[in-house]
């Protein structure tokens, strides 16, 4: 299956400030990927970097064996709604419909007209007008619409609030069912990203964690709780992500291909939420514990 | 993409249009009876002395309220490009910059090349069509009085002033085409870098105004060699004098108009001796107060051979002139158009 | 049709949540051979859930020969789980509901007889009952 985005050492700075660094990933086709991170982490920046909005500074990116953002072919091909869905206040939604008909030679009336029923939006409304949902599925209308092979959400939801999300993702899945577009979402909440990812990518101080597809994430990482131990005594194949001590237990989130053979681990399953904080929490606390474990 | 650009430029349009409207109506108005004065004034056709008798008499004749709407025409013609390069220009790309709409408007199917050569076309065609047309109307307009000035007319407050001057020269012609296109491609060059409306607005404004500062003052006289000429302060007509020193033993004359040459531009003027020399020092035989204070003064003056030599550059340049200042604002507004594609395609940040 | 609905607390993968509810549904009569199951598009949409969660489940049960998808049309019931016990369910209800009201009558509570069902039912199965 070729890849969607295909990265090798990306890496892109503001001034003196890297907003990421060394990204290499080989992102499949067909799946609805999670990029998750806490604010500030990189994901606008990647997704940017994606959509062609921004050239990287080092290192090489590749979106559907194109260039981002080289020419009307490669545009068309994906889709890309910012970060709060920006539309233009003074032109009505139907003005907008205009805007992706004129724009886009790929341009599927029938399915915006449906979606344009379906969400029940006063055509004649300035845009500026509508809610926060609603400006996300017009955004999400115009983004789909033109048919793009790959569709970038920075955010989606957000700011909306929860049945918004909600109808939000619900037509997103929709989206993806019958046109089968591949999807990069980027979101801080875990829980949205649940339901609708098949891939995640982990990104936390401009890094990538780790990227795979959930089902095998899920399947190697394993939540070890047992009698007090240095997480250094680990055997080799097992990498500690995150580890918390009292003073006679100790719970360790780890990754590793193989079983946990050691009698002495209560062996229990992750979810992603489990992980991703895990991930999180290596990148910026990891540090900061192993000095307060050494003091005692 | 065109659609799209006539949309966004729906709200400047409107405005546009509605200027084009009061001005039509207001010289729809006032047009006929000022071109029925100059029916009556006896001016057309005239040859000979007394024209320039029967000018003066009808632009005494024009009162006040010409003379105002004379003015706010010309104002607003001089403001239009101001006035575009900040509405239409500025806002261009830093808008879209400030309020995310970029994301949108370049993540579509076309280029940003694309998107922004039309939007430059369609506000740049628009901004020297109005400036144009609105001077144009107001030529059509002021055309009796413009005809009266070359008569040697005078005397009429801000009526009087001749196509040189900076304010009737950059309302006339074409030179506001230059300024349109000029002021509008410097907004949306400001916007592009400063990427805040607001900002790119100051900057506009100020750059735009130094350089309707600074180019009649310093740049324009230069653009051809100008001509010099020697002439008898007898036949002055128009001066500034100012005298001073221990009893009245200095004086500085300047000329105000070329005696028969009303619509040459006149540079500069100062006062020669016999020898060319330039000369401040009153002649012994001029101080005395009878002479100094009269209208003796100047034929004592000549009688010692001193002359006023004047720069100018001749009326029959006046178009050269005007072709060389559009087409030097037209030249910068092609340099910064230039330089804004450069920009949109930059994904620095 | 049937209309399925996700736990999301319940640590169980989605896609075996379908798949339980579907083989729940055959047990009770609810689906029957031949029946149409809700297409990939509306479950995708109903529950937003990844479009391949649904599909992973419906190829399990093809693989399980309960299901069987006919392109195009959609994905069709084929196998039975319910069998001649179905017929059994109408007088075993009626007894369960009897013993609900004793139950109710000796003052049990709600835990109280979730509990004590739970903990007869896996001694029963310990012992292996056939």
């Amino acid at each position: 299956m070729t890849a969607v985005i295909e990265s090798e050492g990306l890496g892109k700075r503001y001034r003196r400030l890297w907003a990421l660094t060394e990204c290499t990933l080989s992102v499949p086709a067909g799946r609805v990927v999670g990029l998750v991170g806490p604010n500030g982490a990189g994901k606008t920046t990647l997704l940017s970097l994606a959509s062609g909005m921004l050239a990287p500074t080092t290192g090489t990116i590749e979106v559907l064996g194109g260039r981002p953002g080289a020419g009307p072919g490669q545009l068309a091909r994906v889709g890309y709604l910012a970060q709060n869905a920006p539309v233009y206040a003074e032109l009505s939604v139907s003005d907008h419909l205009k805007l992706g008909a004129r724009l886009n030679p790929g341009w599927d009336a029938a399915l915006a007209a449906d979606r344009m029923k379906h969400l029940d939006l006063d055509p004649g409304r300035k845009a500026g007008t509508l809610s926060g949902g609603q400006r996300a599925q017009l955004a999400l209308t115009l983004a789909v619409a033109k048919r793009p092979e790959l569709l970038l959400l920075d955010e989606p939801v957000a700011s909306l609030d929860p049945l918004a999300r909600r109808e939000f993702l619900q037509d997103l899945m929709e989206a993806v069912a019958e046109q089968q577009v591949s999807v990069v979402l980027s979101s801080h909440l875990i829980s949205d990203l649940e339901r609708v990812c098949d891939y995640l990518i982990v990104l936390v101080g401009s890094r990538v964690r780790v990227a795979g597809p959930v089902e095998e994430l899920l399947a190697s990482h394993h939540l070890l709780s047992g009698p007090r131990r240095d997480p250094a005594t680990l055997p080799a194949g097992q990498q500690v992500i995150s580890a918390s001590h009292t003073d006679v237990q100790t719970t360790l989130l780890v990754r590793t291909a193989g079983p946990v053979l050691d009698p002495a681990w209560t062996v229990s399953g992750v979810t992603m939420e489990d992980l991703v904080l895990a991930y999180m929490s290596q990148a910026g606390l990891g540090r900061g514990r192993r000095h307060l474990e050494a003091q005692r | 993409m065109t659609w799209l650009a006539w949309r966004q430029f729906r709200m400047q349009a409107v405005v546009a249009a509605a200027t084009l409207a009061v001005f039509a109506v207001v010289f729809a108005a006032t047009g006929p009876h000022l071109a029925s004065l100059y029916a009556a004034s006896g001016l057309s056709g005239c040859r000979g002395g007394r024209c320039q008798h029967l000018a003066n008499n009808f632009l005494g004749q024009l009162g006040g309220t010409y003379g105002v709407l004379w003015t706010l025409a010309v104002a607003i013609i001089l403001l239009a490009p101001a006035v575009i390069g900040l509405f239409w220009g500025a806002p261009l790309i830093a808008r879209e910059r400030e309020t995310g709409t970029a994301a949108l408007a370049w993540n579509q199917s076309i280029t940003r090349t694309r998107w922004l050569a039309v939007k430059l076309t369609v506000g740049g065609l628009g901004a020297m069509a109005l400036t144009e047309v609105l001077s144009v109307m107001q030529a059509w307009w002021a055309a009796p009085i413009g005809r009266a000035l070359g008569y040697g007319g005078g005397a009429a407050g801000t009526l009087s002033q001749g196509r040189f001057s900076a304010l009737v020269f950059a309302s006339h012609g074409i030179t506001p085409l230059g300024y349109a296109a000029f002021a509008f491609t410097l907004g949306v060059t400001a916007g592009a870098l400063i990427r805040r409306t607001l900002p790119a607005m100051a900057v506009t404004l100020a750059i735009f105004a130094a350089l309707q500062i600074v180019v009649p003052l310093w740049v324009r006289p230069h653009f051809f060699p100008a001509r010099q000429a020697v002439v008898s302060v007898a036949s002055l007509q128009e001066i500034s004098l100012t005298q001073g020193g221990l009893d009245g033993s200095s004086f500085t004359l300047h000329a105000m108009n070329i005696p028969g040459q009303p619509a040459d531009w006149l540079l500069s003027s100062g006062s020669v001796n016999a020898a060319g020399q330039l000369v401040s020092t009153t002649p012994a035989a001029c101080t005395a107060p009878s002479t100094e204070d009269g209208p003796n003064f100047l034929p004592c003056l000549a009688s010692h051979g001193i002359r006023e030599t004047i720069t100018y550059q001749p009326a029959s340049r006046f178009w050269a002139f005007q072709w060389t200042e559009t087409a030097i604002y037209l030249v910068l507004a092609l340099a910064l158009a230039g330089s804004c594609f450069r920009q949109v395609s930059r994904r620095r940040t | 049709m049937i209309e399925f609905h996700l736990d999301g607390r319940s640590g169980v993968a989605p896609y075996l949540q379908l798949i339980h509810q579907v083989r729940q549904a055959l047990r009770l009569g609810l689906l029957a051979e031949g029946d149409q199951l809700p297409k990939v598009k509306d479950v995708a949409a109903g529950l937003a859930i990844n479009p391949n969660t649904v599909l992973k489940a419906y190829r399990e049960l093809e693989y399980e020969g309960l299901a069987a998808a006919r392109p195009g049309v959609g994905t069709f019931v084929t196998g039975t789980l319910a069998g001649a016990s179905l017929a059994a369910h109408g007088p075993l209800r009626h007894d369960l509901q009897r013993w609900l009201a004793k139950a109710r009558r000796a003052g049990l509570d709600d835990e109280s007889i979730e509990a004590l069902f739970v903990s007869t039912f896996r001694a029963a199965g310990e012992e292996g009952v056939a």
